[in-house]
């Protein structure tokens, strides 16, 4: 056989599970991937899966079946099943409301005042929160081998807004910063058992989510109480780990690079060609389109449109910033998967590698 | 007209001149600050530095020796609360930094309110404050509150998740004229047109005005929803319902 006979690889020849890890360690794909990082739940799913909210937030069966929608409806290359936000905090007794159909869950009230009474409950990766969304891990990873599965933590200073307040903990920070060090690190073991029994459960990767943007508090902020504490995170998580942290944070991405997270899940208000410039190769940016003016109140050829120029930019895989609005029509979350395949078609420059991560 | 230099007290000197740069605000804050004694300039001061303990102090012993409780409120409290808004608004400060703020203008306010509220004095208007239902989000819905009583109305706080009735039974009970609705998510923003839609039904639209705010809302779906004014931040959150309370009132 000379070399020119050998079979080559050409179109797409990666699962997308194998496309995902690599792309959010930065290295070689067949193709962009599409992904849901956090939910791509809608109304519409949720007929098509015959799984609504709020049951599906509590059975692992339902909350399998509307994770799938990302996949088998959307063609996406994951699939996420943590729909909502409450997954330690309910374990950790937060007073839980699960929501509506067309509504998302949320904590009520605050149960949380020093630090020094908090204790992680004997029982808390048994309770109902982790039983669905373990169990749910679980039954992806039999029926989808081949797909990605991320998980979702919530950090402890997000968890800490839904045990203490926002408010409370926000002002916190400058009027009693020793206390919310100590929340932190009291919180800090319920996000990591957390994220390990995801992986265990089985998924790919997880996304670790701490709001800590401009909308809520200076760089300085994310700097002096979470940079050090989220080094060692991503170097005990055991595995592929993404930050999520909402709304704009351009200002502090640059440390979110030093805390040495594999990938950054970025919203609509930043910037990506600006986002890579300041990475650059330290770590893969997913991301960011927008939900309220692009997914929900634009169409198809929108989002297209949108999806193009962030992978223009040369940022790693493409997904919706942020849980996406119960609303959304499928047909515009389509794009996202189209939009990815006819971009990587039109760079393959050998016909068969996408070589990702130019850094421009 | 007042010069810098007018202002006695230091730190006002410097937030001024480190944090305004429109012209038409730095001369209002020069205004007031220049005409406010160096007591009242103290105050507002304190509250910027979020000392709360000072303004509760100062407060005390200005009203002791008889100062006008709606001259401590206006001078003092008011003045640097705006300076605040400004700082925030401009991105100079963040939500931590106006919530300490805010929590020293309150340690002001519980002193001048009984006394305001014993002497009948008018405040700007009563506002009606709510996040709409099934919206938990609520930090932006508070700063405006926080603005809105520093900016001397009295605002009835309804929380997170609020129907239409609630808004309706508090109109009634506190005989409020201007209502503002909060929504974060594109979910819940539906629910401003329905609230909007529950005072028709009761005959009360005329008689009440509704401002609308929250990241995802814009001025084009305050219009489709029938709101009268729609806000981008705390301080147009003041302005609007200023307006609003005048216009309800002619
Ligand atoms: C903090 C936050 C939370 C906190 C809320 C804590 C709290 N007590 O408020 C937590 C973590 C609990 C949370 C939960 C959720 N959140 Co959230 N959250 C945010 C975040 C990061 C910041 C919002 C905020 O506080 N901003 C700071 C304040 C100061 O700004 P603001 O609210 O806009 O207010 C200013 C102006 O808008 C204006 N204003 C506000 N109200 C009013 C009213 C009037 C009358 C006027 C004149 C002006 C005005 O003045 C304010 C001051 O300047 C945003 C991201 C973002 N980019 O906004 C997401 C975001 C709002 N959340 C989102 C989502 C999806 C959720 C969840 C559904 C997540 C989930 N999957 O479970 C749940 C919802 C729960 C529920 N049912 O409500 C989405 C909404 C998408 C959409 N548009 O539908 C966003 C946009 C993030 C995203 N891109 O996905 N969230």
């Amino acid at each position: 056989m000379t070399t020119e006979d050998i079979p080559r690889l050409s179109g797409e020849w990666m699962t997308p599970r194998r496309r995902f890890i690599s792309a959010l360690f930065g290295g070689r794909v067949d193709k962009i991937p599409a992904m849901t990082l956090s939910s791509v739940a809608t109304l519409e799913g949720m007929e098509i899966a015959d799984a609504d909210f709020p049951e599906a937030h509590l059975d692992a069966e339902k909350m399998a079946r509307l994770a799938a929608t990302a996949h088998e409806n959307l063609g996406l290359d994951t699939v996420m099943p943590v729909f909502h936000s409450q997954l330690e905090a309910d374990a950790l007794d937060a007073d839980t409301w699960w929501g509506e159909k067309d509504n998302w869950p949320a904590t009520k009230g605050h149960v949380l005042d020093d630090p020094d009474s908090f204790k992680i409950p004997p029982d808390y990766l048994e309770r109902r929160s982790f039983k669905a969304v373990l169990g749910a891990i679980k039954l992806l990873r039999k029926r989808y081998p081949d797909v990605g599965i991320v998980g979702k933590v919530y950090g402890p200073w997000s968890v800490g807004f839904h045990l203490v307040g926002i408010e409370n903990w926000l002002m916190g920070t400058i009027t009693e910063p020793d206390k919310i060090r100590r929340y932190l690190e009291v919180l800090l073991p319920a996000s990591m058992m957390s994220a390990h029994a995801q992986f265990e459960a089985g998924a790919d990767a997880v996304m670790w989510a701490d709001h800590a943007n401009r909308e809520l508090c200076s760089p300085e902020t994310y700097r002096d109480f979470l940079l050090e504490m989220h080094q060692g995170v991503t170097e005990e998580m055991g595995g592929p780990s993404i930050l999520h942290c909402c709304g704009e944070t351009t200002d502090r991405i640059d440390y979110f690079a030093e805390a040495g997270w594999d990938c950054f899940h970025f919203e609509s208000q930043v910037d990506p060609v600006k986002a890579k410039e300041i990475v650059r190769d330290r770590m893969s940016l997913f991301g960011n389109i927008n939900n309220p003016t692009i997914l929900f109140s634009g169409t198809y050829d929108d989002t297209y449109k949108a999806c193009m120029e962030v992978l223009e930019a040369g940022i790693q895989g493409v997904a919706p910033e942020g849980s996406v609005p119960l609303g959304v029509k499928m047909e515009v979350l389509q794009a996202l998967s189209d939009s990815a395949r006819d971009y990587s078609n039109a760079n393959r420059p050998d016909g068969r590698l996408v070589t990702f991560n130019p850094t421009k | 007209m007042a010069q810098l230099s007018d202002i006695t007290n230091a730190v006002i000197r410097t937030e001024i001149e480190e944090f305004i740069d429109d012209p038409a605000e730095i001369e209002r804050n020069v205004e007031l600050f220049a005409k406010a004694s160096a007591q009242m300039q103290e105050i507002a001061a304190a509250l910027l530095e979020g000392d709360n303990d000072t303004v509760d102090q100062l407060t005390r012993i200005a009203l002791d020796e008889g100062i006008e409780a709606l001259e401590i409120m206006d001078d003092g409290l008011i003045a640097g609360m705006g300076i605040v808004g400004i700082k925030f608004r401009d991105g100079f400060i963040f939500v931590p930094e106006v919530l300490v703020c805010a929590r020293a203008m309150k340690a002001g306010m519980a002193h001048i309110e009984p006394i305001l509220a014993a002497s009948g004095a008018e405040p700007a208007g009563t506002v009606i404050m709510g996040t709409v239902k099934g919206d938990l989000h609520d930090i932006g819905k508070n700063l405006c509150i926080m603005m809105l009583r520093g900016g001397g109305f009295i605002v009835i706080d309804l929380g997170v998740d609020t129907s239409p009735e609630e808004f309706l039974e508090a109109v009634a009970e506190h005989d409020a004229h201007v209502i503002g609705m909060s929504a974060l998510l594109t979910t819940t923003m539906p629910n401003m047109a329905k609230t909007v839609e529950a005072f028709k039904d009761a005959g009360l639209r005329e008689k009440v005005r509704f401002m609308v705010g929250g990241a995802p809302v814009t001025p084009e779906f305050a219009e489709d929803v029938g709101a009268d004014g729609y806000g981008k931040d705390a301080m147009a959150a003041v302005e609007l319902a200023t307006k609003l309370a005048i216009e309800v009132r002619a």
